[in-house]
Formats: structure tokens, sequence, C-alpha cells
């Protein structure tokens, strides 16, 4: 199945806008954005998008592995072995793959979520052949060498101190989704619980490799200046020999129905409170998906949000209230975010977030509201596009979790069409009582051992 | 959250302000055409045509940072900036978030030590409701004294906030602590004590002197018709009325003699986090390509130095870097990194080996052409869109540097020799002279690090300010 085709998608945001004006220069735009895709012959699915405005390239490589396809007392593999895939392969040894890269102008990085692993390279077009032999030889040679992974531990240790010893918000979030969910894996934080980072075996990167980087479970998105012929031949010549092999087996855990609300404190030492409040929502190929993004940028987008007028600007008792939803396979959460202002009761903050969903919950958000937060969702997509790497990381983005890059083009119909009754039914449904977890963290600055109430 | 490998913050956010490399190809990239005038009142204005994504992008550089601050009222520029859009004479503070989010639109306005930064970016289909949203907060703020109150409570607290996070405040500690007395080393956000001093009224003086057109560059890029936005600027702005400057210059900090050491103690840490060095270089700085090279092999990337000394052969870190935080006069140079309070000294230890090995036996050829390749490879994509292209030539007009500090930069990068190399390290790196500042468990850590010093400064992260100064 060697199957090329080249995609002219026009993005069709006509019925999204009062204007015509923007209609027209939309198009314009989207012509900008052909895509033109390939599947190897191993499974690996390949998109390209041709921009020679700078002579960079940006390539992404998604791999369907992330936390959720660790167990207990593995948790943190993922983003461990992400690390790995920088530490030596048969080619390029321990310290190679980091020399040659920089050497020829490229820098690369890579992110570990709960769903994927991502590696990105950014560089110079002259250094297309060597990022191709480096991505070919660590996807099938990786090395496992004991010294390294000690060392890398400790890395990876270091991180978890600075991501969440050292940052209540992280903090936090690891205990809200601890207690959020009680059978899914989204339950583990990425960077895995400190006692696991400490002892993982090498049978278990082994086995992580094996499972989670064939050929046939990554997607490859390449933007910049280059040419979709001289991509495919690439990875004719260095990508498509890698054998594929079965990918992770399906997470089959449902997370049952939360039948009740659960709240958790953390007691910790610090000059401020914090509070997240974590609501279960479906997945990210949800039709609920634009209604639910609707629904947030009404809600705390900008300073006229709702949210953001109600507790930082009117009553004053936030510093800042934010509602976050990553892509996700899975059933996942949407969490509100406050940071109450020094001498606020965080519950305050907890009853005006209520109040405010009570309030859509009861009438429909008006129809500036509505065409205000379609407005700033076109604009985000402009922001997206605007740049060789966003474009890459959207686009992969689209095709791993929507399943089809094309979305992409079609979101902005696709917010169009969501109706102020769509946004109350989500809020109804999605944001009640029992679907809900609360976390506090109480600064705790008394005396060792007289502490704790 | 989502883990990555890499978090060089510190690295990257020196990389925006200093524009950084260049590209390797034939064909080197040139900065788009631009124009300069000056408006009948003393405004400058930039205009560059940038095609191919309907934004655009305003960035203004008003020339008073917190330098212009007055003593015990640090944070005085930083709130005036905070309040443009907090209400003008025709709209509300929540009139104006309504205006602007309705068309999807951004304006910000943040104070720095040099100047103050003000930018905005709207379709442009919305082009005049956005020039109109923007001139409207930059020239008629109101500073209603609702507003005022609201804002400085909420910087208070952030500041509280900011100190559960220790690493968000390493460098407020560590600038507080080597400017000393240079009004390089005040907060620019300001501090618990000095924020609850500020009354409306300084700030509509800080305003009424420091925002006048004389003293403001104002760079727009983006889809637009150059002459068409030339004609929309002249009647949004050309009513501002000139005023007399009355902008002291600066004179720049000097170089601490000696070490010193300041240990902020946060009683919860599981790691230290250490800052130190001395007083770098002006943005300006005639070796600024050379210390950039060189930097780039000691501590500029992912592959330097200090980052495989410290993390890639020891695990002792996730990450340790070294940056020049150039400003218009000499700014600072700091080496940065943390790692868990049993190895503190170990990873502080390690530090001041790379440092004197690079005094010692310098940057090899092979380094030196790697780090050329590397800088040149990752330039373009920092002047990729309207918005870096407008913030590039605020600064450069600022700084007073020409389009050459693009264009020349891939011939300039390659100018680099080994003997410049050696130069510029004698010259611009620390090797006896440093300031030490740490955030961690004195209990823990506070013994083993009295070595680095003679002059040994403490504080509890608790304490209000960031500096000996502070009252």
């Amino acid at each position: 199945m060697n199957n090329v085709s080249v995609a002219l998608r026009g993005l069709v945001l006509g019925t999204l806008l009062s204007t015509t004006a923007i209609a027209a220069s939309a198009q314009s735009e989207a012509q900008q954005f052909p895509v033109a895709t390939k599947t190897l012959k191993n499974g690996m699915k390949v998109l390209v998008q041709t921009d020679h405005s700078i002579p960079n390239v940006a390539l992404y490589i998604f791999y369907r592995i992330g936390s959720r396809n660790e167990h207990p007392g593995t948790t943190g593999l993922s983003h461990f072995f992400e690390h790995m895939m920088f530490n030596g392969a048969k080619k390029y040894g321990p310290g190679d793959l980091d020399k040659a890269m920089e050497a020829n102008g490229a820098s690369n990085n890579a992110y570990t979520t709960q769903n994927v692993t991502v590696y990105q390279d950014w560089f110079p077009r002259s250094a297309l052949n060597l990022i191709f032999d480096i991505e070919a030889d660590r996807i099938q040679n990786l090395s496992f060498d004991a010294k390294k992974i000690a060392s890398e531990r400790e890395v990876v240790a270091s991180e978890r101190r600075t991501s969440v010893d050292a940052n209540n918000g992280g903090i936090l979030d690891e205990q809200l989704k601890a207690t959020a969910f009680i059978a899914h894996p989204y339950q583990w934080p990425v960077v895995g619980w400190m006692s696991d980072i400490e002892h993982w075996t090498m049978d278990d990167l082994k086995h992580h490799f094996e499972m989670g980087y064939a050929p046939n479970n990554a997607t490859m998105v390449v933007v910049g200046d280059v040419t979709p012929e001289e991509i495919f031949q690439l990875c004719e010549k260095y990508i498509e020999p890698i054998p594929q092999h079965p990918p992770p087996p399906p997470v089959t855990t449902v997370e049952p129905e939360q039948m009740g609300e659960r709240r958790l404190i953390v007691h910790k030492q610090a000059e401020l409170p914090l509070l997240m409040i974590g609501y279960h929502v479906p997945q990210t190929n949800s039709p609920d998906f634009y209604a639910l993004n609707i629904l947030r940028t009404v809600l705390v987008q900008g300073e006229s949000s709702r949210m953001y007028q109600r507790l930082v600007d009117k009553d004053q008792i936030a510093l800042e209230v934010t509602a976050s939803q990553g892509p996700a396979f899975d059933p996942t959460l949407t969490i509100f975010a406050a940071q109450p202002k020094q001498g606020v009761d965080p519950q305050k903050c907890e009853n005006a977030i209520y109040d405010e969903l009570d309030k859509i919950k009861k009438t429909p958000i008006s129809d500036v509201e509505l065409e205000k937060a379609k407005n700033i969702r076109l604009v985000e997509f402009y922001h997206q596009m605007r740049t060789i790497n966003g474009r890459g990381n959207t686009i992969g983005t689209y095709e791993v979790f929507f399943g089809d890059y094309h979305k992409l083009f079609d979101a902005a119909t696709n917010y169009g069409a969501v109706t102020k009754e769509d946004v109350q039914r989500v809020a109804q449904k999605y944001f009640a009582a029992n679907n809900r977890t609360v976390a506090t963290l109480i600064p705790d600055n008394g005396e060792q051992g007289s502490a704790k109430q | 959250m989502n883990p990555e490998r890499k978090a060089l913050r510190f690295v990257v956010s020196a990389l925006l302000v200093l524009g950084f490399a260049w590209t390797s190809r034939a064909q080197t990239l040139q900065l788009p055409p631009h124009e300069k005038i000056v408006l009948k009142n003393g405004l400058t204005v930039l205009l560059m045509e940038k095609h191919g994504v309907p934004i655009v992008d305003i960035a203004v550089i008003v020339k008073s940072g917190s330098v212009a601050d007055p003593a015990g009222e640090e944070g005085l520029a930083s709130v005036t900036a905070g309040l443009l859009h907090k209400g003008t004479a025709k709209r509300s503070a929540q009139q104006f978030a309504a205006d602007l989010d309705f068309i999807g639109a951004e304006f910000s306005a943040d104070a720095s030590t040099d100047y103050t930064a003000i930018s905005s970016e709207f379709l442009t289909k919305d082009v005049d409701k956005g020039v109109d949203l923007f001139s409207d907060a930059v020239l008629h703020p109101v500073f209603a004294q609702g507003e005022v109150e609201k804002l400085l409570a909420q910087e208070i607290d952030g500041i509280k906030a900011a100190k559960d996070e220790a690493q968000s405040v390493a460098l407020n500690y560590y600038y507080g602590y080597l400017f000393n007395k240079h009004a390089y080393g005040r907060p620019v956000g300001g501090d618990e004590l000095s924020l609850a001093r500020i009354k409306r009224d300084a700030i509509a003086k800080f305003y009424e002197t420091n925002y006048t057109p004389g003293n403001t560059i104002l760079a727009v890029a983006g889809e637009f018709n150059a002459a068409q936005m030339r004609a929309k600027l002249e009647q949004a702005l050309g009513g501002w009325k000139a005023k007399p400057s009355l902008l002291p210059a600066i004179i720049g900090p000097t170089a601490v003699k000696g070490k010193k050491l300041l240990l902020v103690d946060k009683p919860d840490s599981t790691q230290t986090f250490f800052v130190f060095g001395n007083i770098g270089t002006a943005e300006n700085d005639p070796d600024r390509v050379a210390i950039r090279v060189v930097n780039t092999i000691f501590g500029g990337r992912f592959t330097s130095e200090l980052n495989e000394a410290l993390r890639v052969e020891s695990g002792l870190t996730y990450g340790a870097e070294a940056f020049f935080d150039s400003r218009k006069e000499p700014g600072a140079f700091a080496i940065y990194s943390f790692t868990k309070n049993e190895s503190t000294t170990q990873a502080i230890d390690l530090a001041l080996q790379v440092l004197a090995k690079l005094h010692k036996d310098g940057v090899t050829p092979e380094q030196l052409a790697s780090a050329k390749a590397y800088l040149k490879g990752q330039f373009p994509p920092s002047i990729e869109t309207s918005g870096q292209l407008a913030r590039t030539i605020a600064a450069h007009e600022f700084y007073g540097l020409d389009d050459d500090e693009i264009n020349q930069m891939e011939a300039r990068i390659d100018a680099v020799t080994p003997a410049m190399a050696k130069q510029v390290i004698a010259k611009h790196f620390p090797e006896e002279n440093l300031v030490f500042m740490l955030i961690g468990k004195a209990s823990e850590i506070g013994p083993g690090v009295r070595k680095y010093a003679t002059q040994q400064d403490s504080r509890k992260i608790s304490e209000p300010g960031f500096w000996p100064g502070a009252k």
C-alpha cells in the first residue's frame, strides 16, 4: 500500500464569520497549507507540508505511547524512555546524537504526555540526511547501557523535584489526578512516582521499547523548506526498511462513572493556597470537543471571560483562574485552577467557580459571547499556523488525536456549528457536583509537630 | 504538564532578547525591507510589510523601565504598564477587555530594566479596531483609583506565589545581590514592601513624564500596505503631545571584586537552585558575536561544557547553563543549575571546574566550528513571524544597532577566530571574582557552601523583598 495522496484543502471559514473579507483571505491562506501524505510499507504515515519562507525544517515524530500504556510499579517509564532515546544507538553512540545534530545546526527536544511521546527536530535543510540517519538509527537500534541508565535516572529525579516538589501546581495536579481516576491509567503522573523512577529494571525498559517503538505505531510530520518527493525518498531509504511489529496492546480499562464528589487536601509549606477542580469529560475525538472548548473560552480566556471578571476583577478573591484540557485518547479531565489571594479562603473561589458554571447551566451564553469565543479560536488557528514548528505540532496532533489531519482544516467549520444550546448542554452534562474532584493546597507554616489540625 | 527532555528556560529567553544566530545557506537571510519615519511629535515609527499570515503586530518600546523607578517605589514602571489597558478616557477596563477579546486580539505591556515593551496583535481585517484599542491604551489611560488598588494587591500576592516556586525568583535574588545598589539590581516588578508604597499620583506622574512620543519607538510588521498603515498611525498617534525629554543617563554597573554568597532559606526545598557569576556585557558590546559563539560552547546549548558535565556525564541535574543577560549598560553573566540537597557542593564544585577549564584550555577548533553551525542553523526561526520581526527592529532602534545585526550575522559568526575566542574568555567570563546566590534548605546545605566566599549573607524566602537594599 504505497499510497501517496496530496490534499489541497481550502479552509472553509466563511460559515464562521459574519464578514466576507476574512473568508477570502483565509482561503488564499489555505492554499499555502497543502499537506502531502504517504503511508510507508511498514505502516508509518508521513505528512509533509512545504514552506520555503525560511531555509529550515521542523520534523515531528509522534509515537502512540504514553503513561496510559504503563502499569503500577513502572509509572514514568514512557517519559524516562523519551530521555533514553537521546542516549545512544548503534551508529550514533552515547552523546553522539546531540553532538552530531548541533554541529550541523540542528536542535532537538521531546515531550511525553499521558497519550503520546513526541520527538522534535529543528534544523537547516542542509541537515536533512543526518536527521533521517539518526531517527532511523534510534528507532531500530537503541542501546541499553547500564551506566547511562543509572545517570539518566538521576536526571529524571531532578526533573521531578523541579516540576513537582518545587511547584505547588505540580503537586496538586498530581494528587488531583490520582484521586479523580481510580481505575484508568490517567491516575498516575507522566513523570512517574519517585519510587518507580528509582526502581525500573532493564527488562522494563526493553519491553517498553519493543512495545511502543514500532514504525507502525508512529506518525511523522515534516514542515518547511522541503518537497514531499525528497522526504518520501528519504523515508524509503531510511525508515521503510525498519520492520513493523505489533503496537502496544489497547488500553481497555474504562474509568467507571464517578458517583459523588471527591475532595482532598495537601498541607505544605507555602506562601499562598491553591485550588484545583477536575471534571471528567470525554476524549478529544468526541463530538462534544468543540462545544467544551467554546465553553472554556467563555469561562476563562481573556480578561472579559466570565471567571476572570468574577474572581479576579469583581470579587478580587483570586490572582488567576484557568481551565485546561489536553488532547487525550480516552475520557479525561477539564481542570479549573484558581490561585486564591492571600487571606482568602479557597472555599470562596470554589463557590464562585460553581456559581459561574450554574449560571450557564441555567441561562445560555449570549450571542456576543459565542461569536467572541469563535473569533478567539480562529486567531488561535493562525497562531498555530504561523510558524513551521507550530504547523508541525498541530498537523501531527490532529492526525494522531482525531485520526485525520483534515480535521484541522474542518475545525473552523466545527466551531462555527456550535450553538449556545450546545454550550449549555455540555455545561449541564459534565460540570456536575457528582462528577468533580476538588483539590486544595493549604499553607502549613507552623512549627514542626504542631502543624496539622 | 508534559515533562520534556530539556527545560533551558533562561537560554531561550536570553536568545529572544539577543537575537541569535544565522543560516548557513549560500543565500543569506535578510531582514525584509522596512522604513523609518519620525512623526512631527517626535514618535519614531518603523514599518515592515510581512505577507503570508493575515496578522498585524505592533511592538512599542517606551525608553523607560525599572531604572526610572524612584528608590523605595520599585515596581512603579511595571505597575504603570500593567494599568494602561485598565480603563481609558473612553473605555472602562471591562469594556476594553470586551472589545479586545471580541476580535481575538492581544495587548500586553511589561516593564523591563531599560524600557517598557508594549505589544499588540490582531487580524488584518480588524486593523482599524486594533489600532484604535492600542492607541487608546497607550495615549489615554486614566489610572482609576479602584483599578490601581486592585492591581497593586494582585502584584503583591503574585510575588508571594512566585516565591513558592524557587526557580521563578532565583534571578530576582541574584540580580539584587549582584548589582547591589545599582538600579539594575531593583526587582522590575517591585517587592511586597515597595509595591505597598506606590500611590496613584506617582503612577500618573510616571506616565506623564515617560510616556511621550519623543521617548517612544513604535514598530509595526505584518500583512498590510505600508502607506495605508502609515496614514492610520499618523491619524491615531499624530495628536500625541510632544514633551521635552527629561531622561537621565545611566552609568553602568562595575564588576564585583572578590567573592560573596547569599543563601536564601527555603526550608521545604528538596533541591538547591544556584546562580553565580558577575557583571556581563552591554547589548552593543563590540565583542557580542564572539561572546555568543564562546558561550554557546560553554553554557548555551544542550552539548555545552556545563550541561555535559552536570547533566549528561554525572546526572546531577536536569539542566545547567550560562547566559549573558545583556542590557543597554552591562548586565549580568550567570551560570545556573539545580541539584538535590545532598549534591549541592558537588554540583557547584563541578560548575566551577568547568569555568576554570574554559580559562585554562579555551575552546577547540572543532567546538568553534560546531557552535558556529549551530548558531547559524538555529537563527531563521527567531525572525520567522511578524511579531518577532517587529520586536527585533524596535530593539535594534533602541540599542542603536542597524540591520547588519541580522544581515551580516552569518559573516560575523564565521569571522570569529580562536584568538578572538581566547580574548573574550579572558575579558568577559569571570574567573576569581564571583557572586553566588543559592535558594535551598539552609539547615542542610548551609555549612557546606561556606567555602565559596568569605562574605556570607542570608535571608529567609518568606522575608519580604529580594535584595539587601529592600526596606
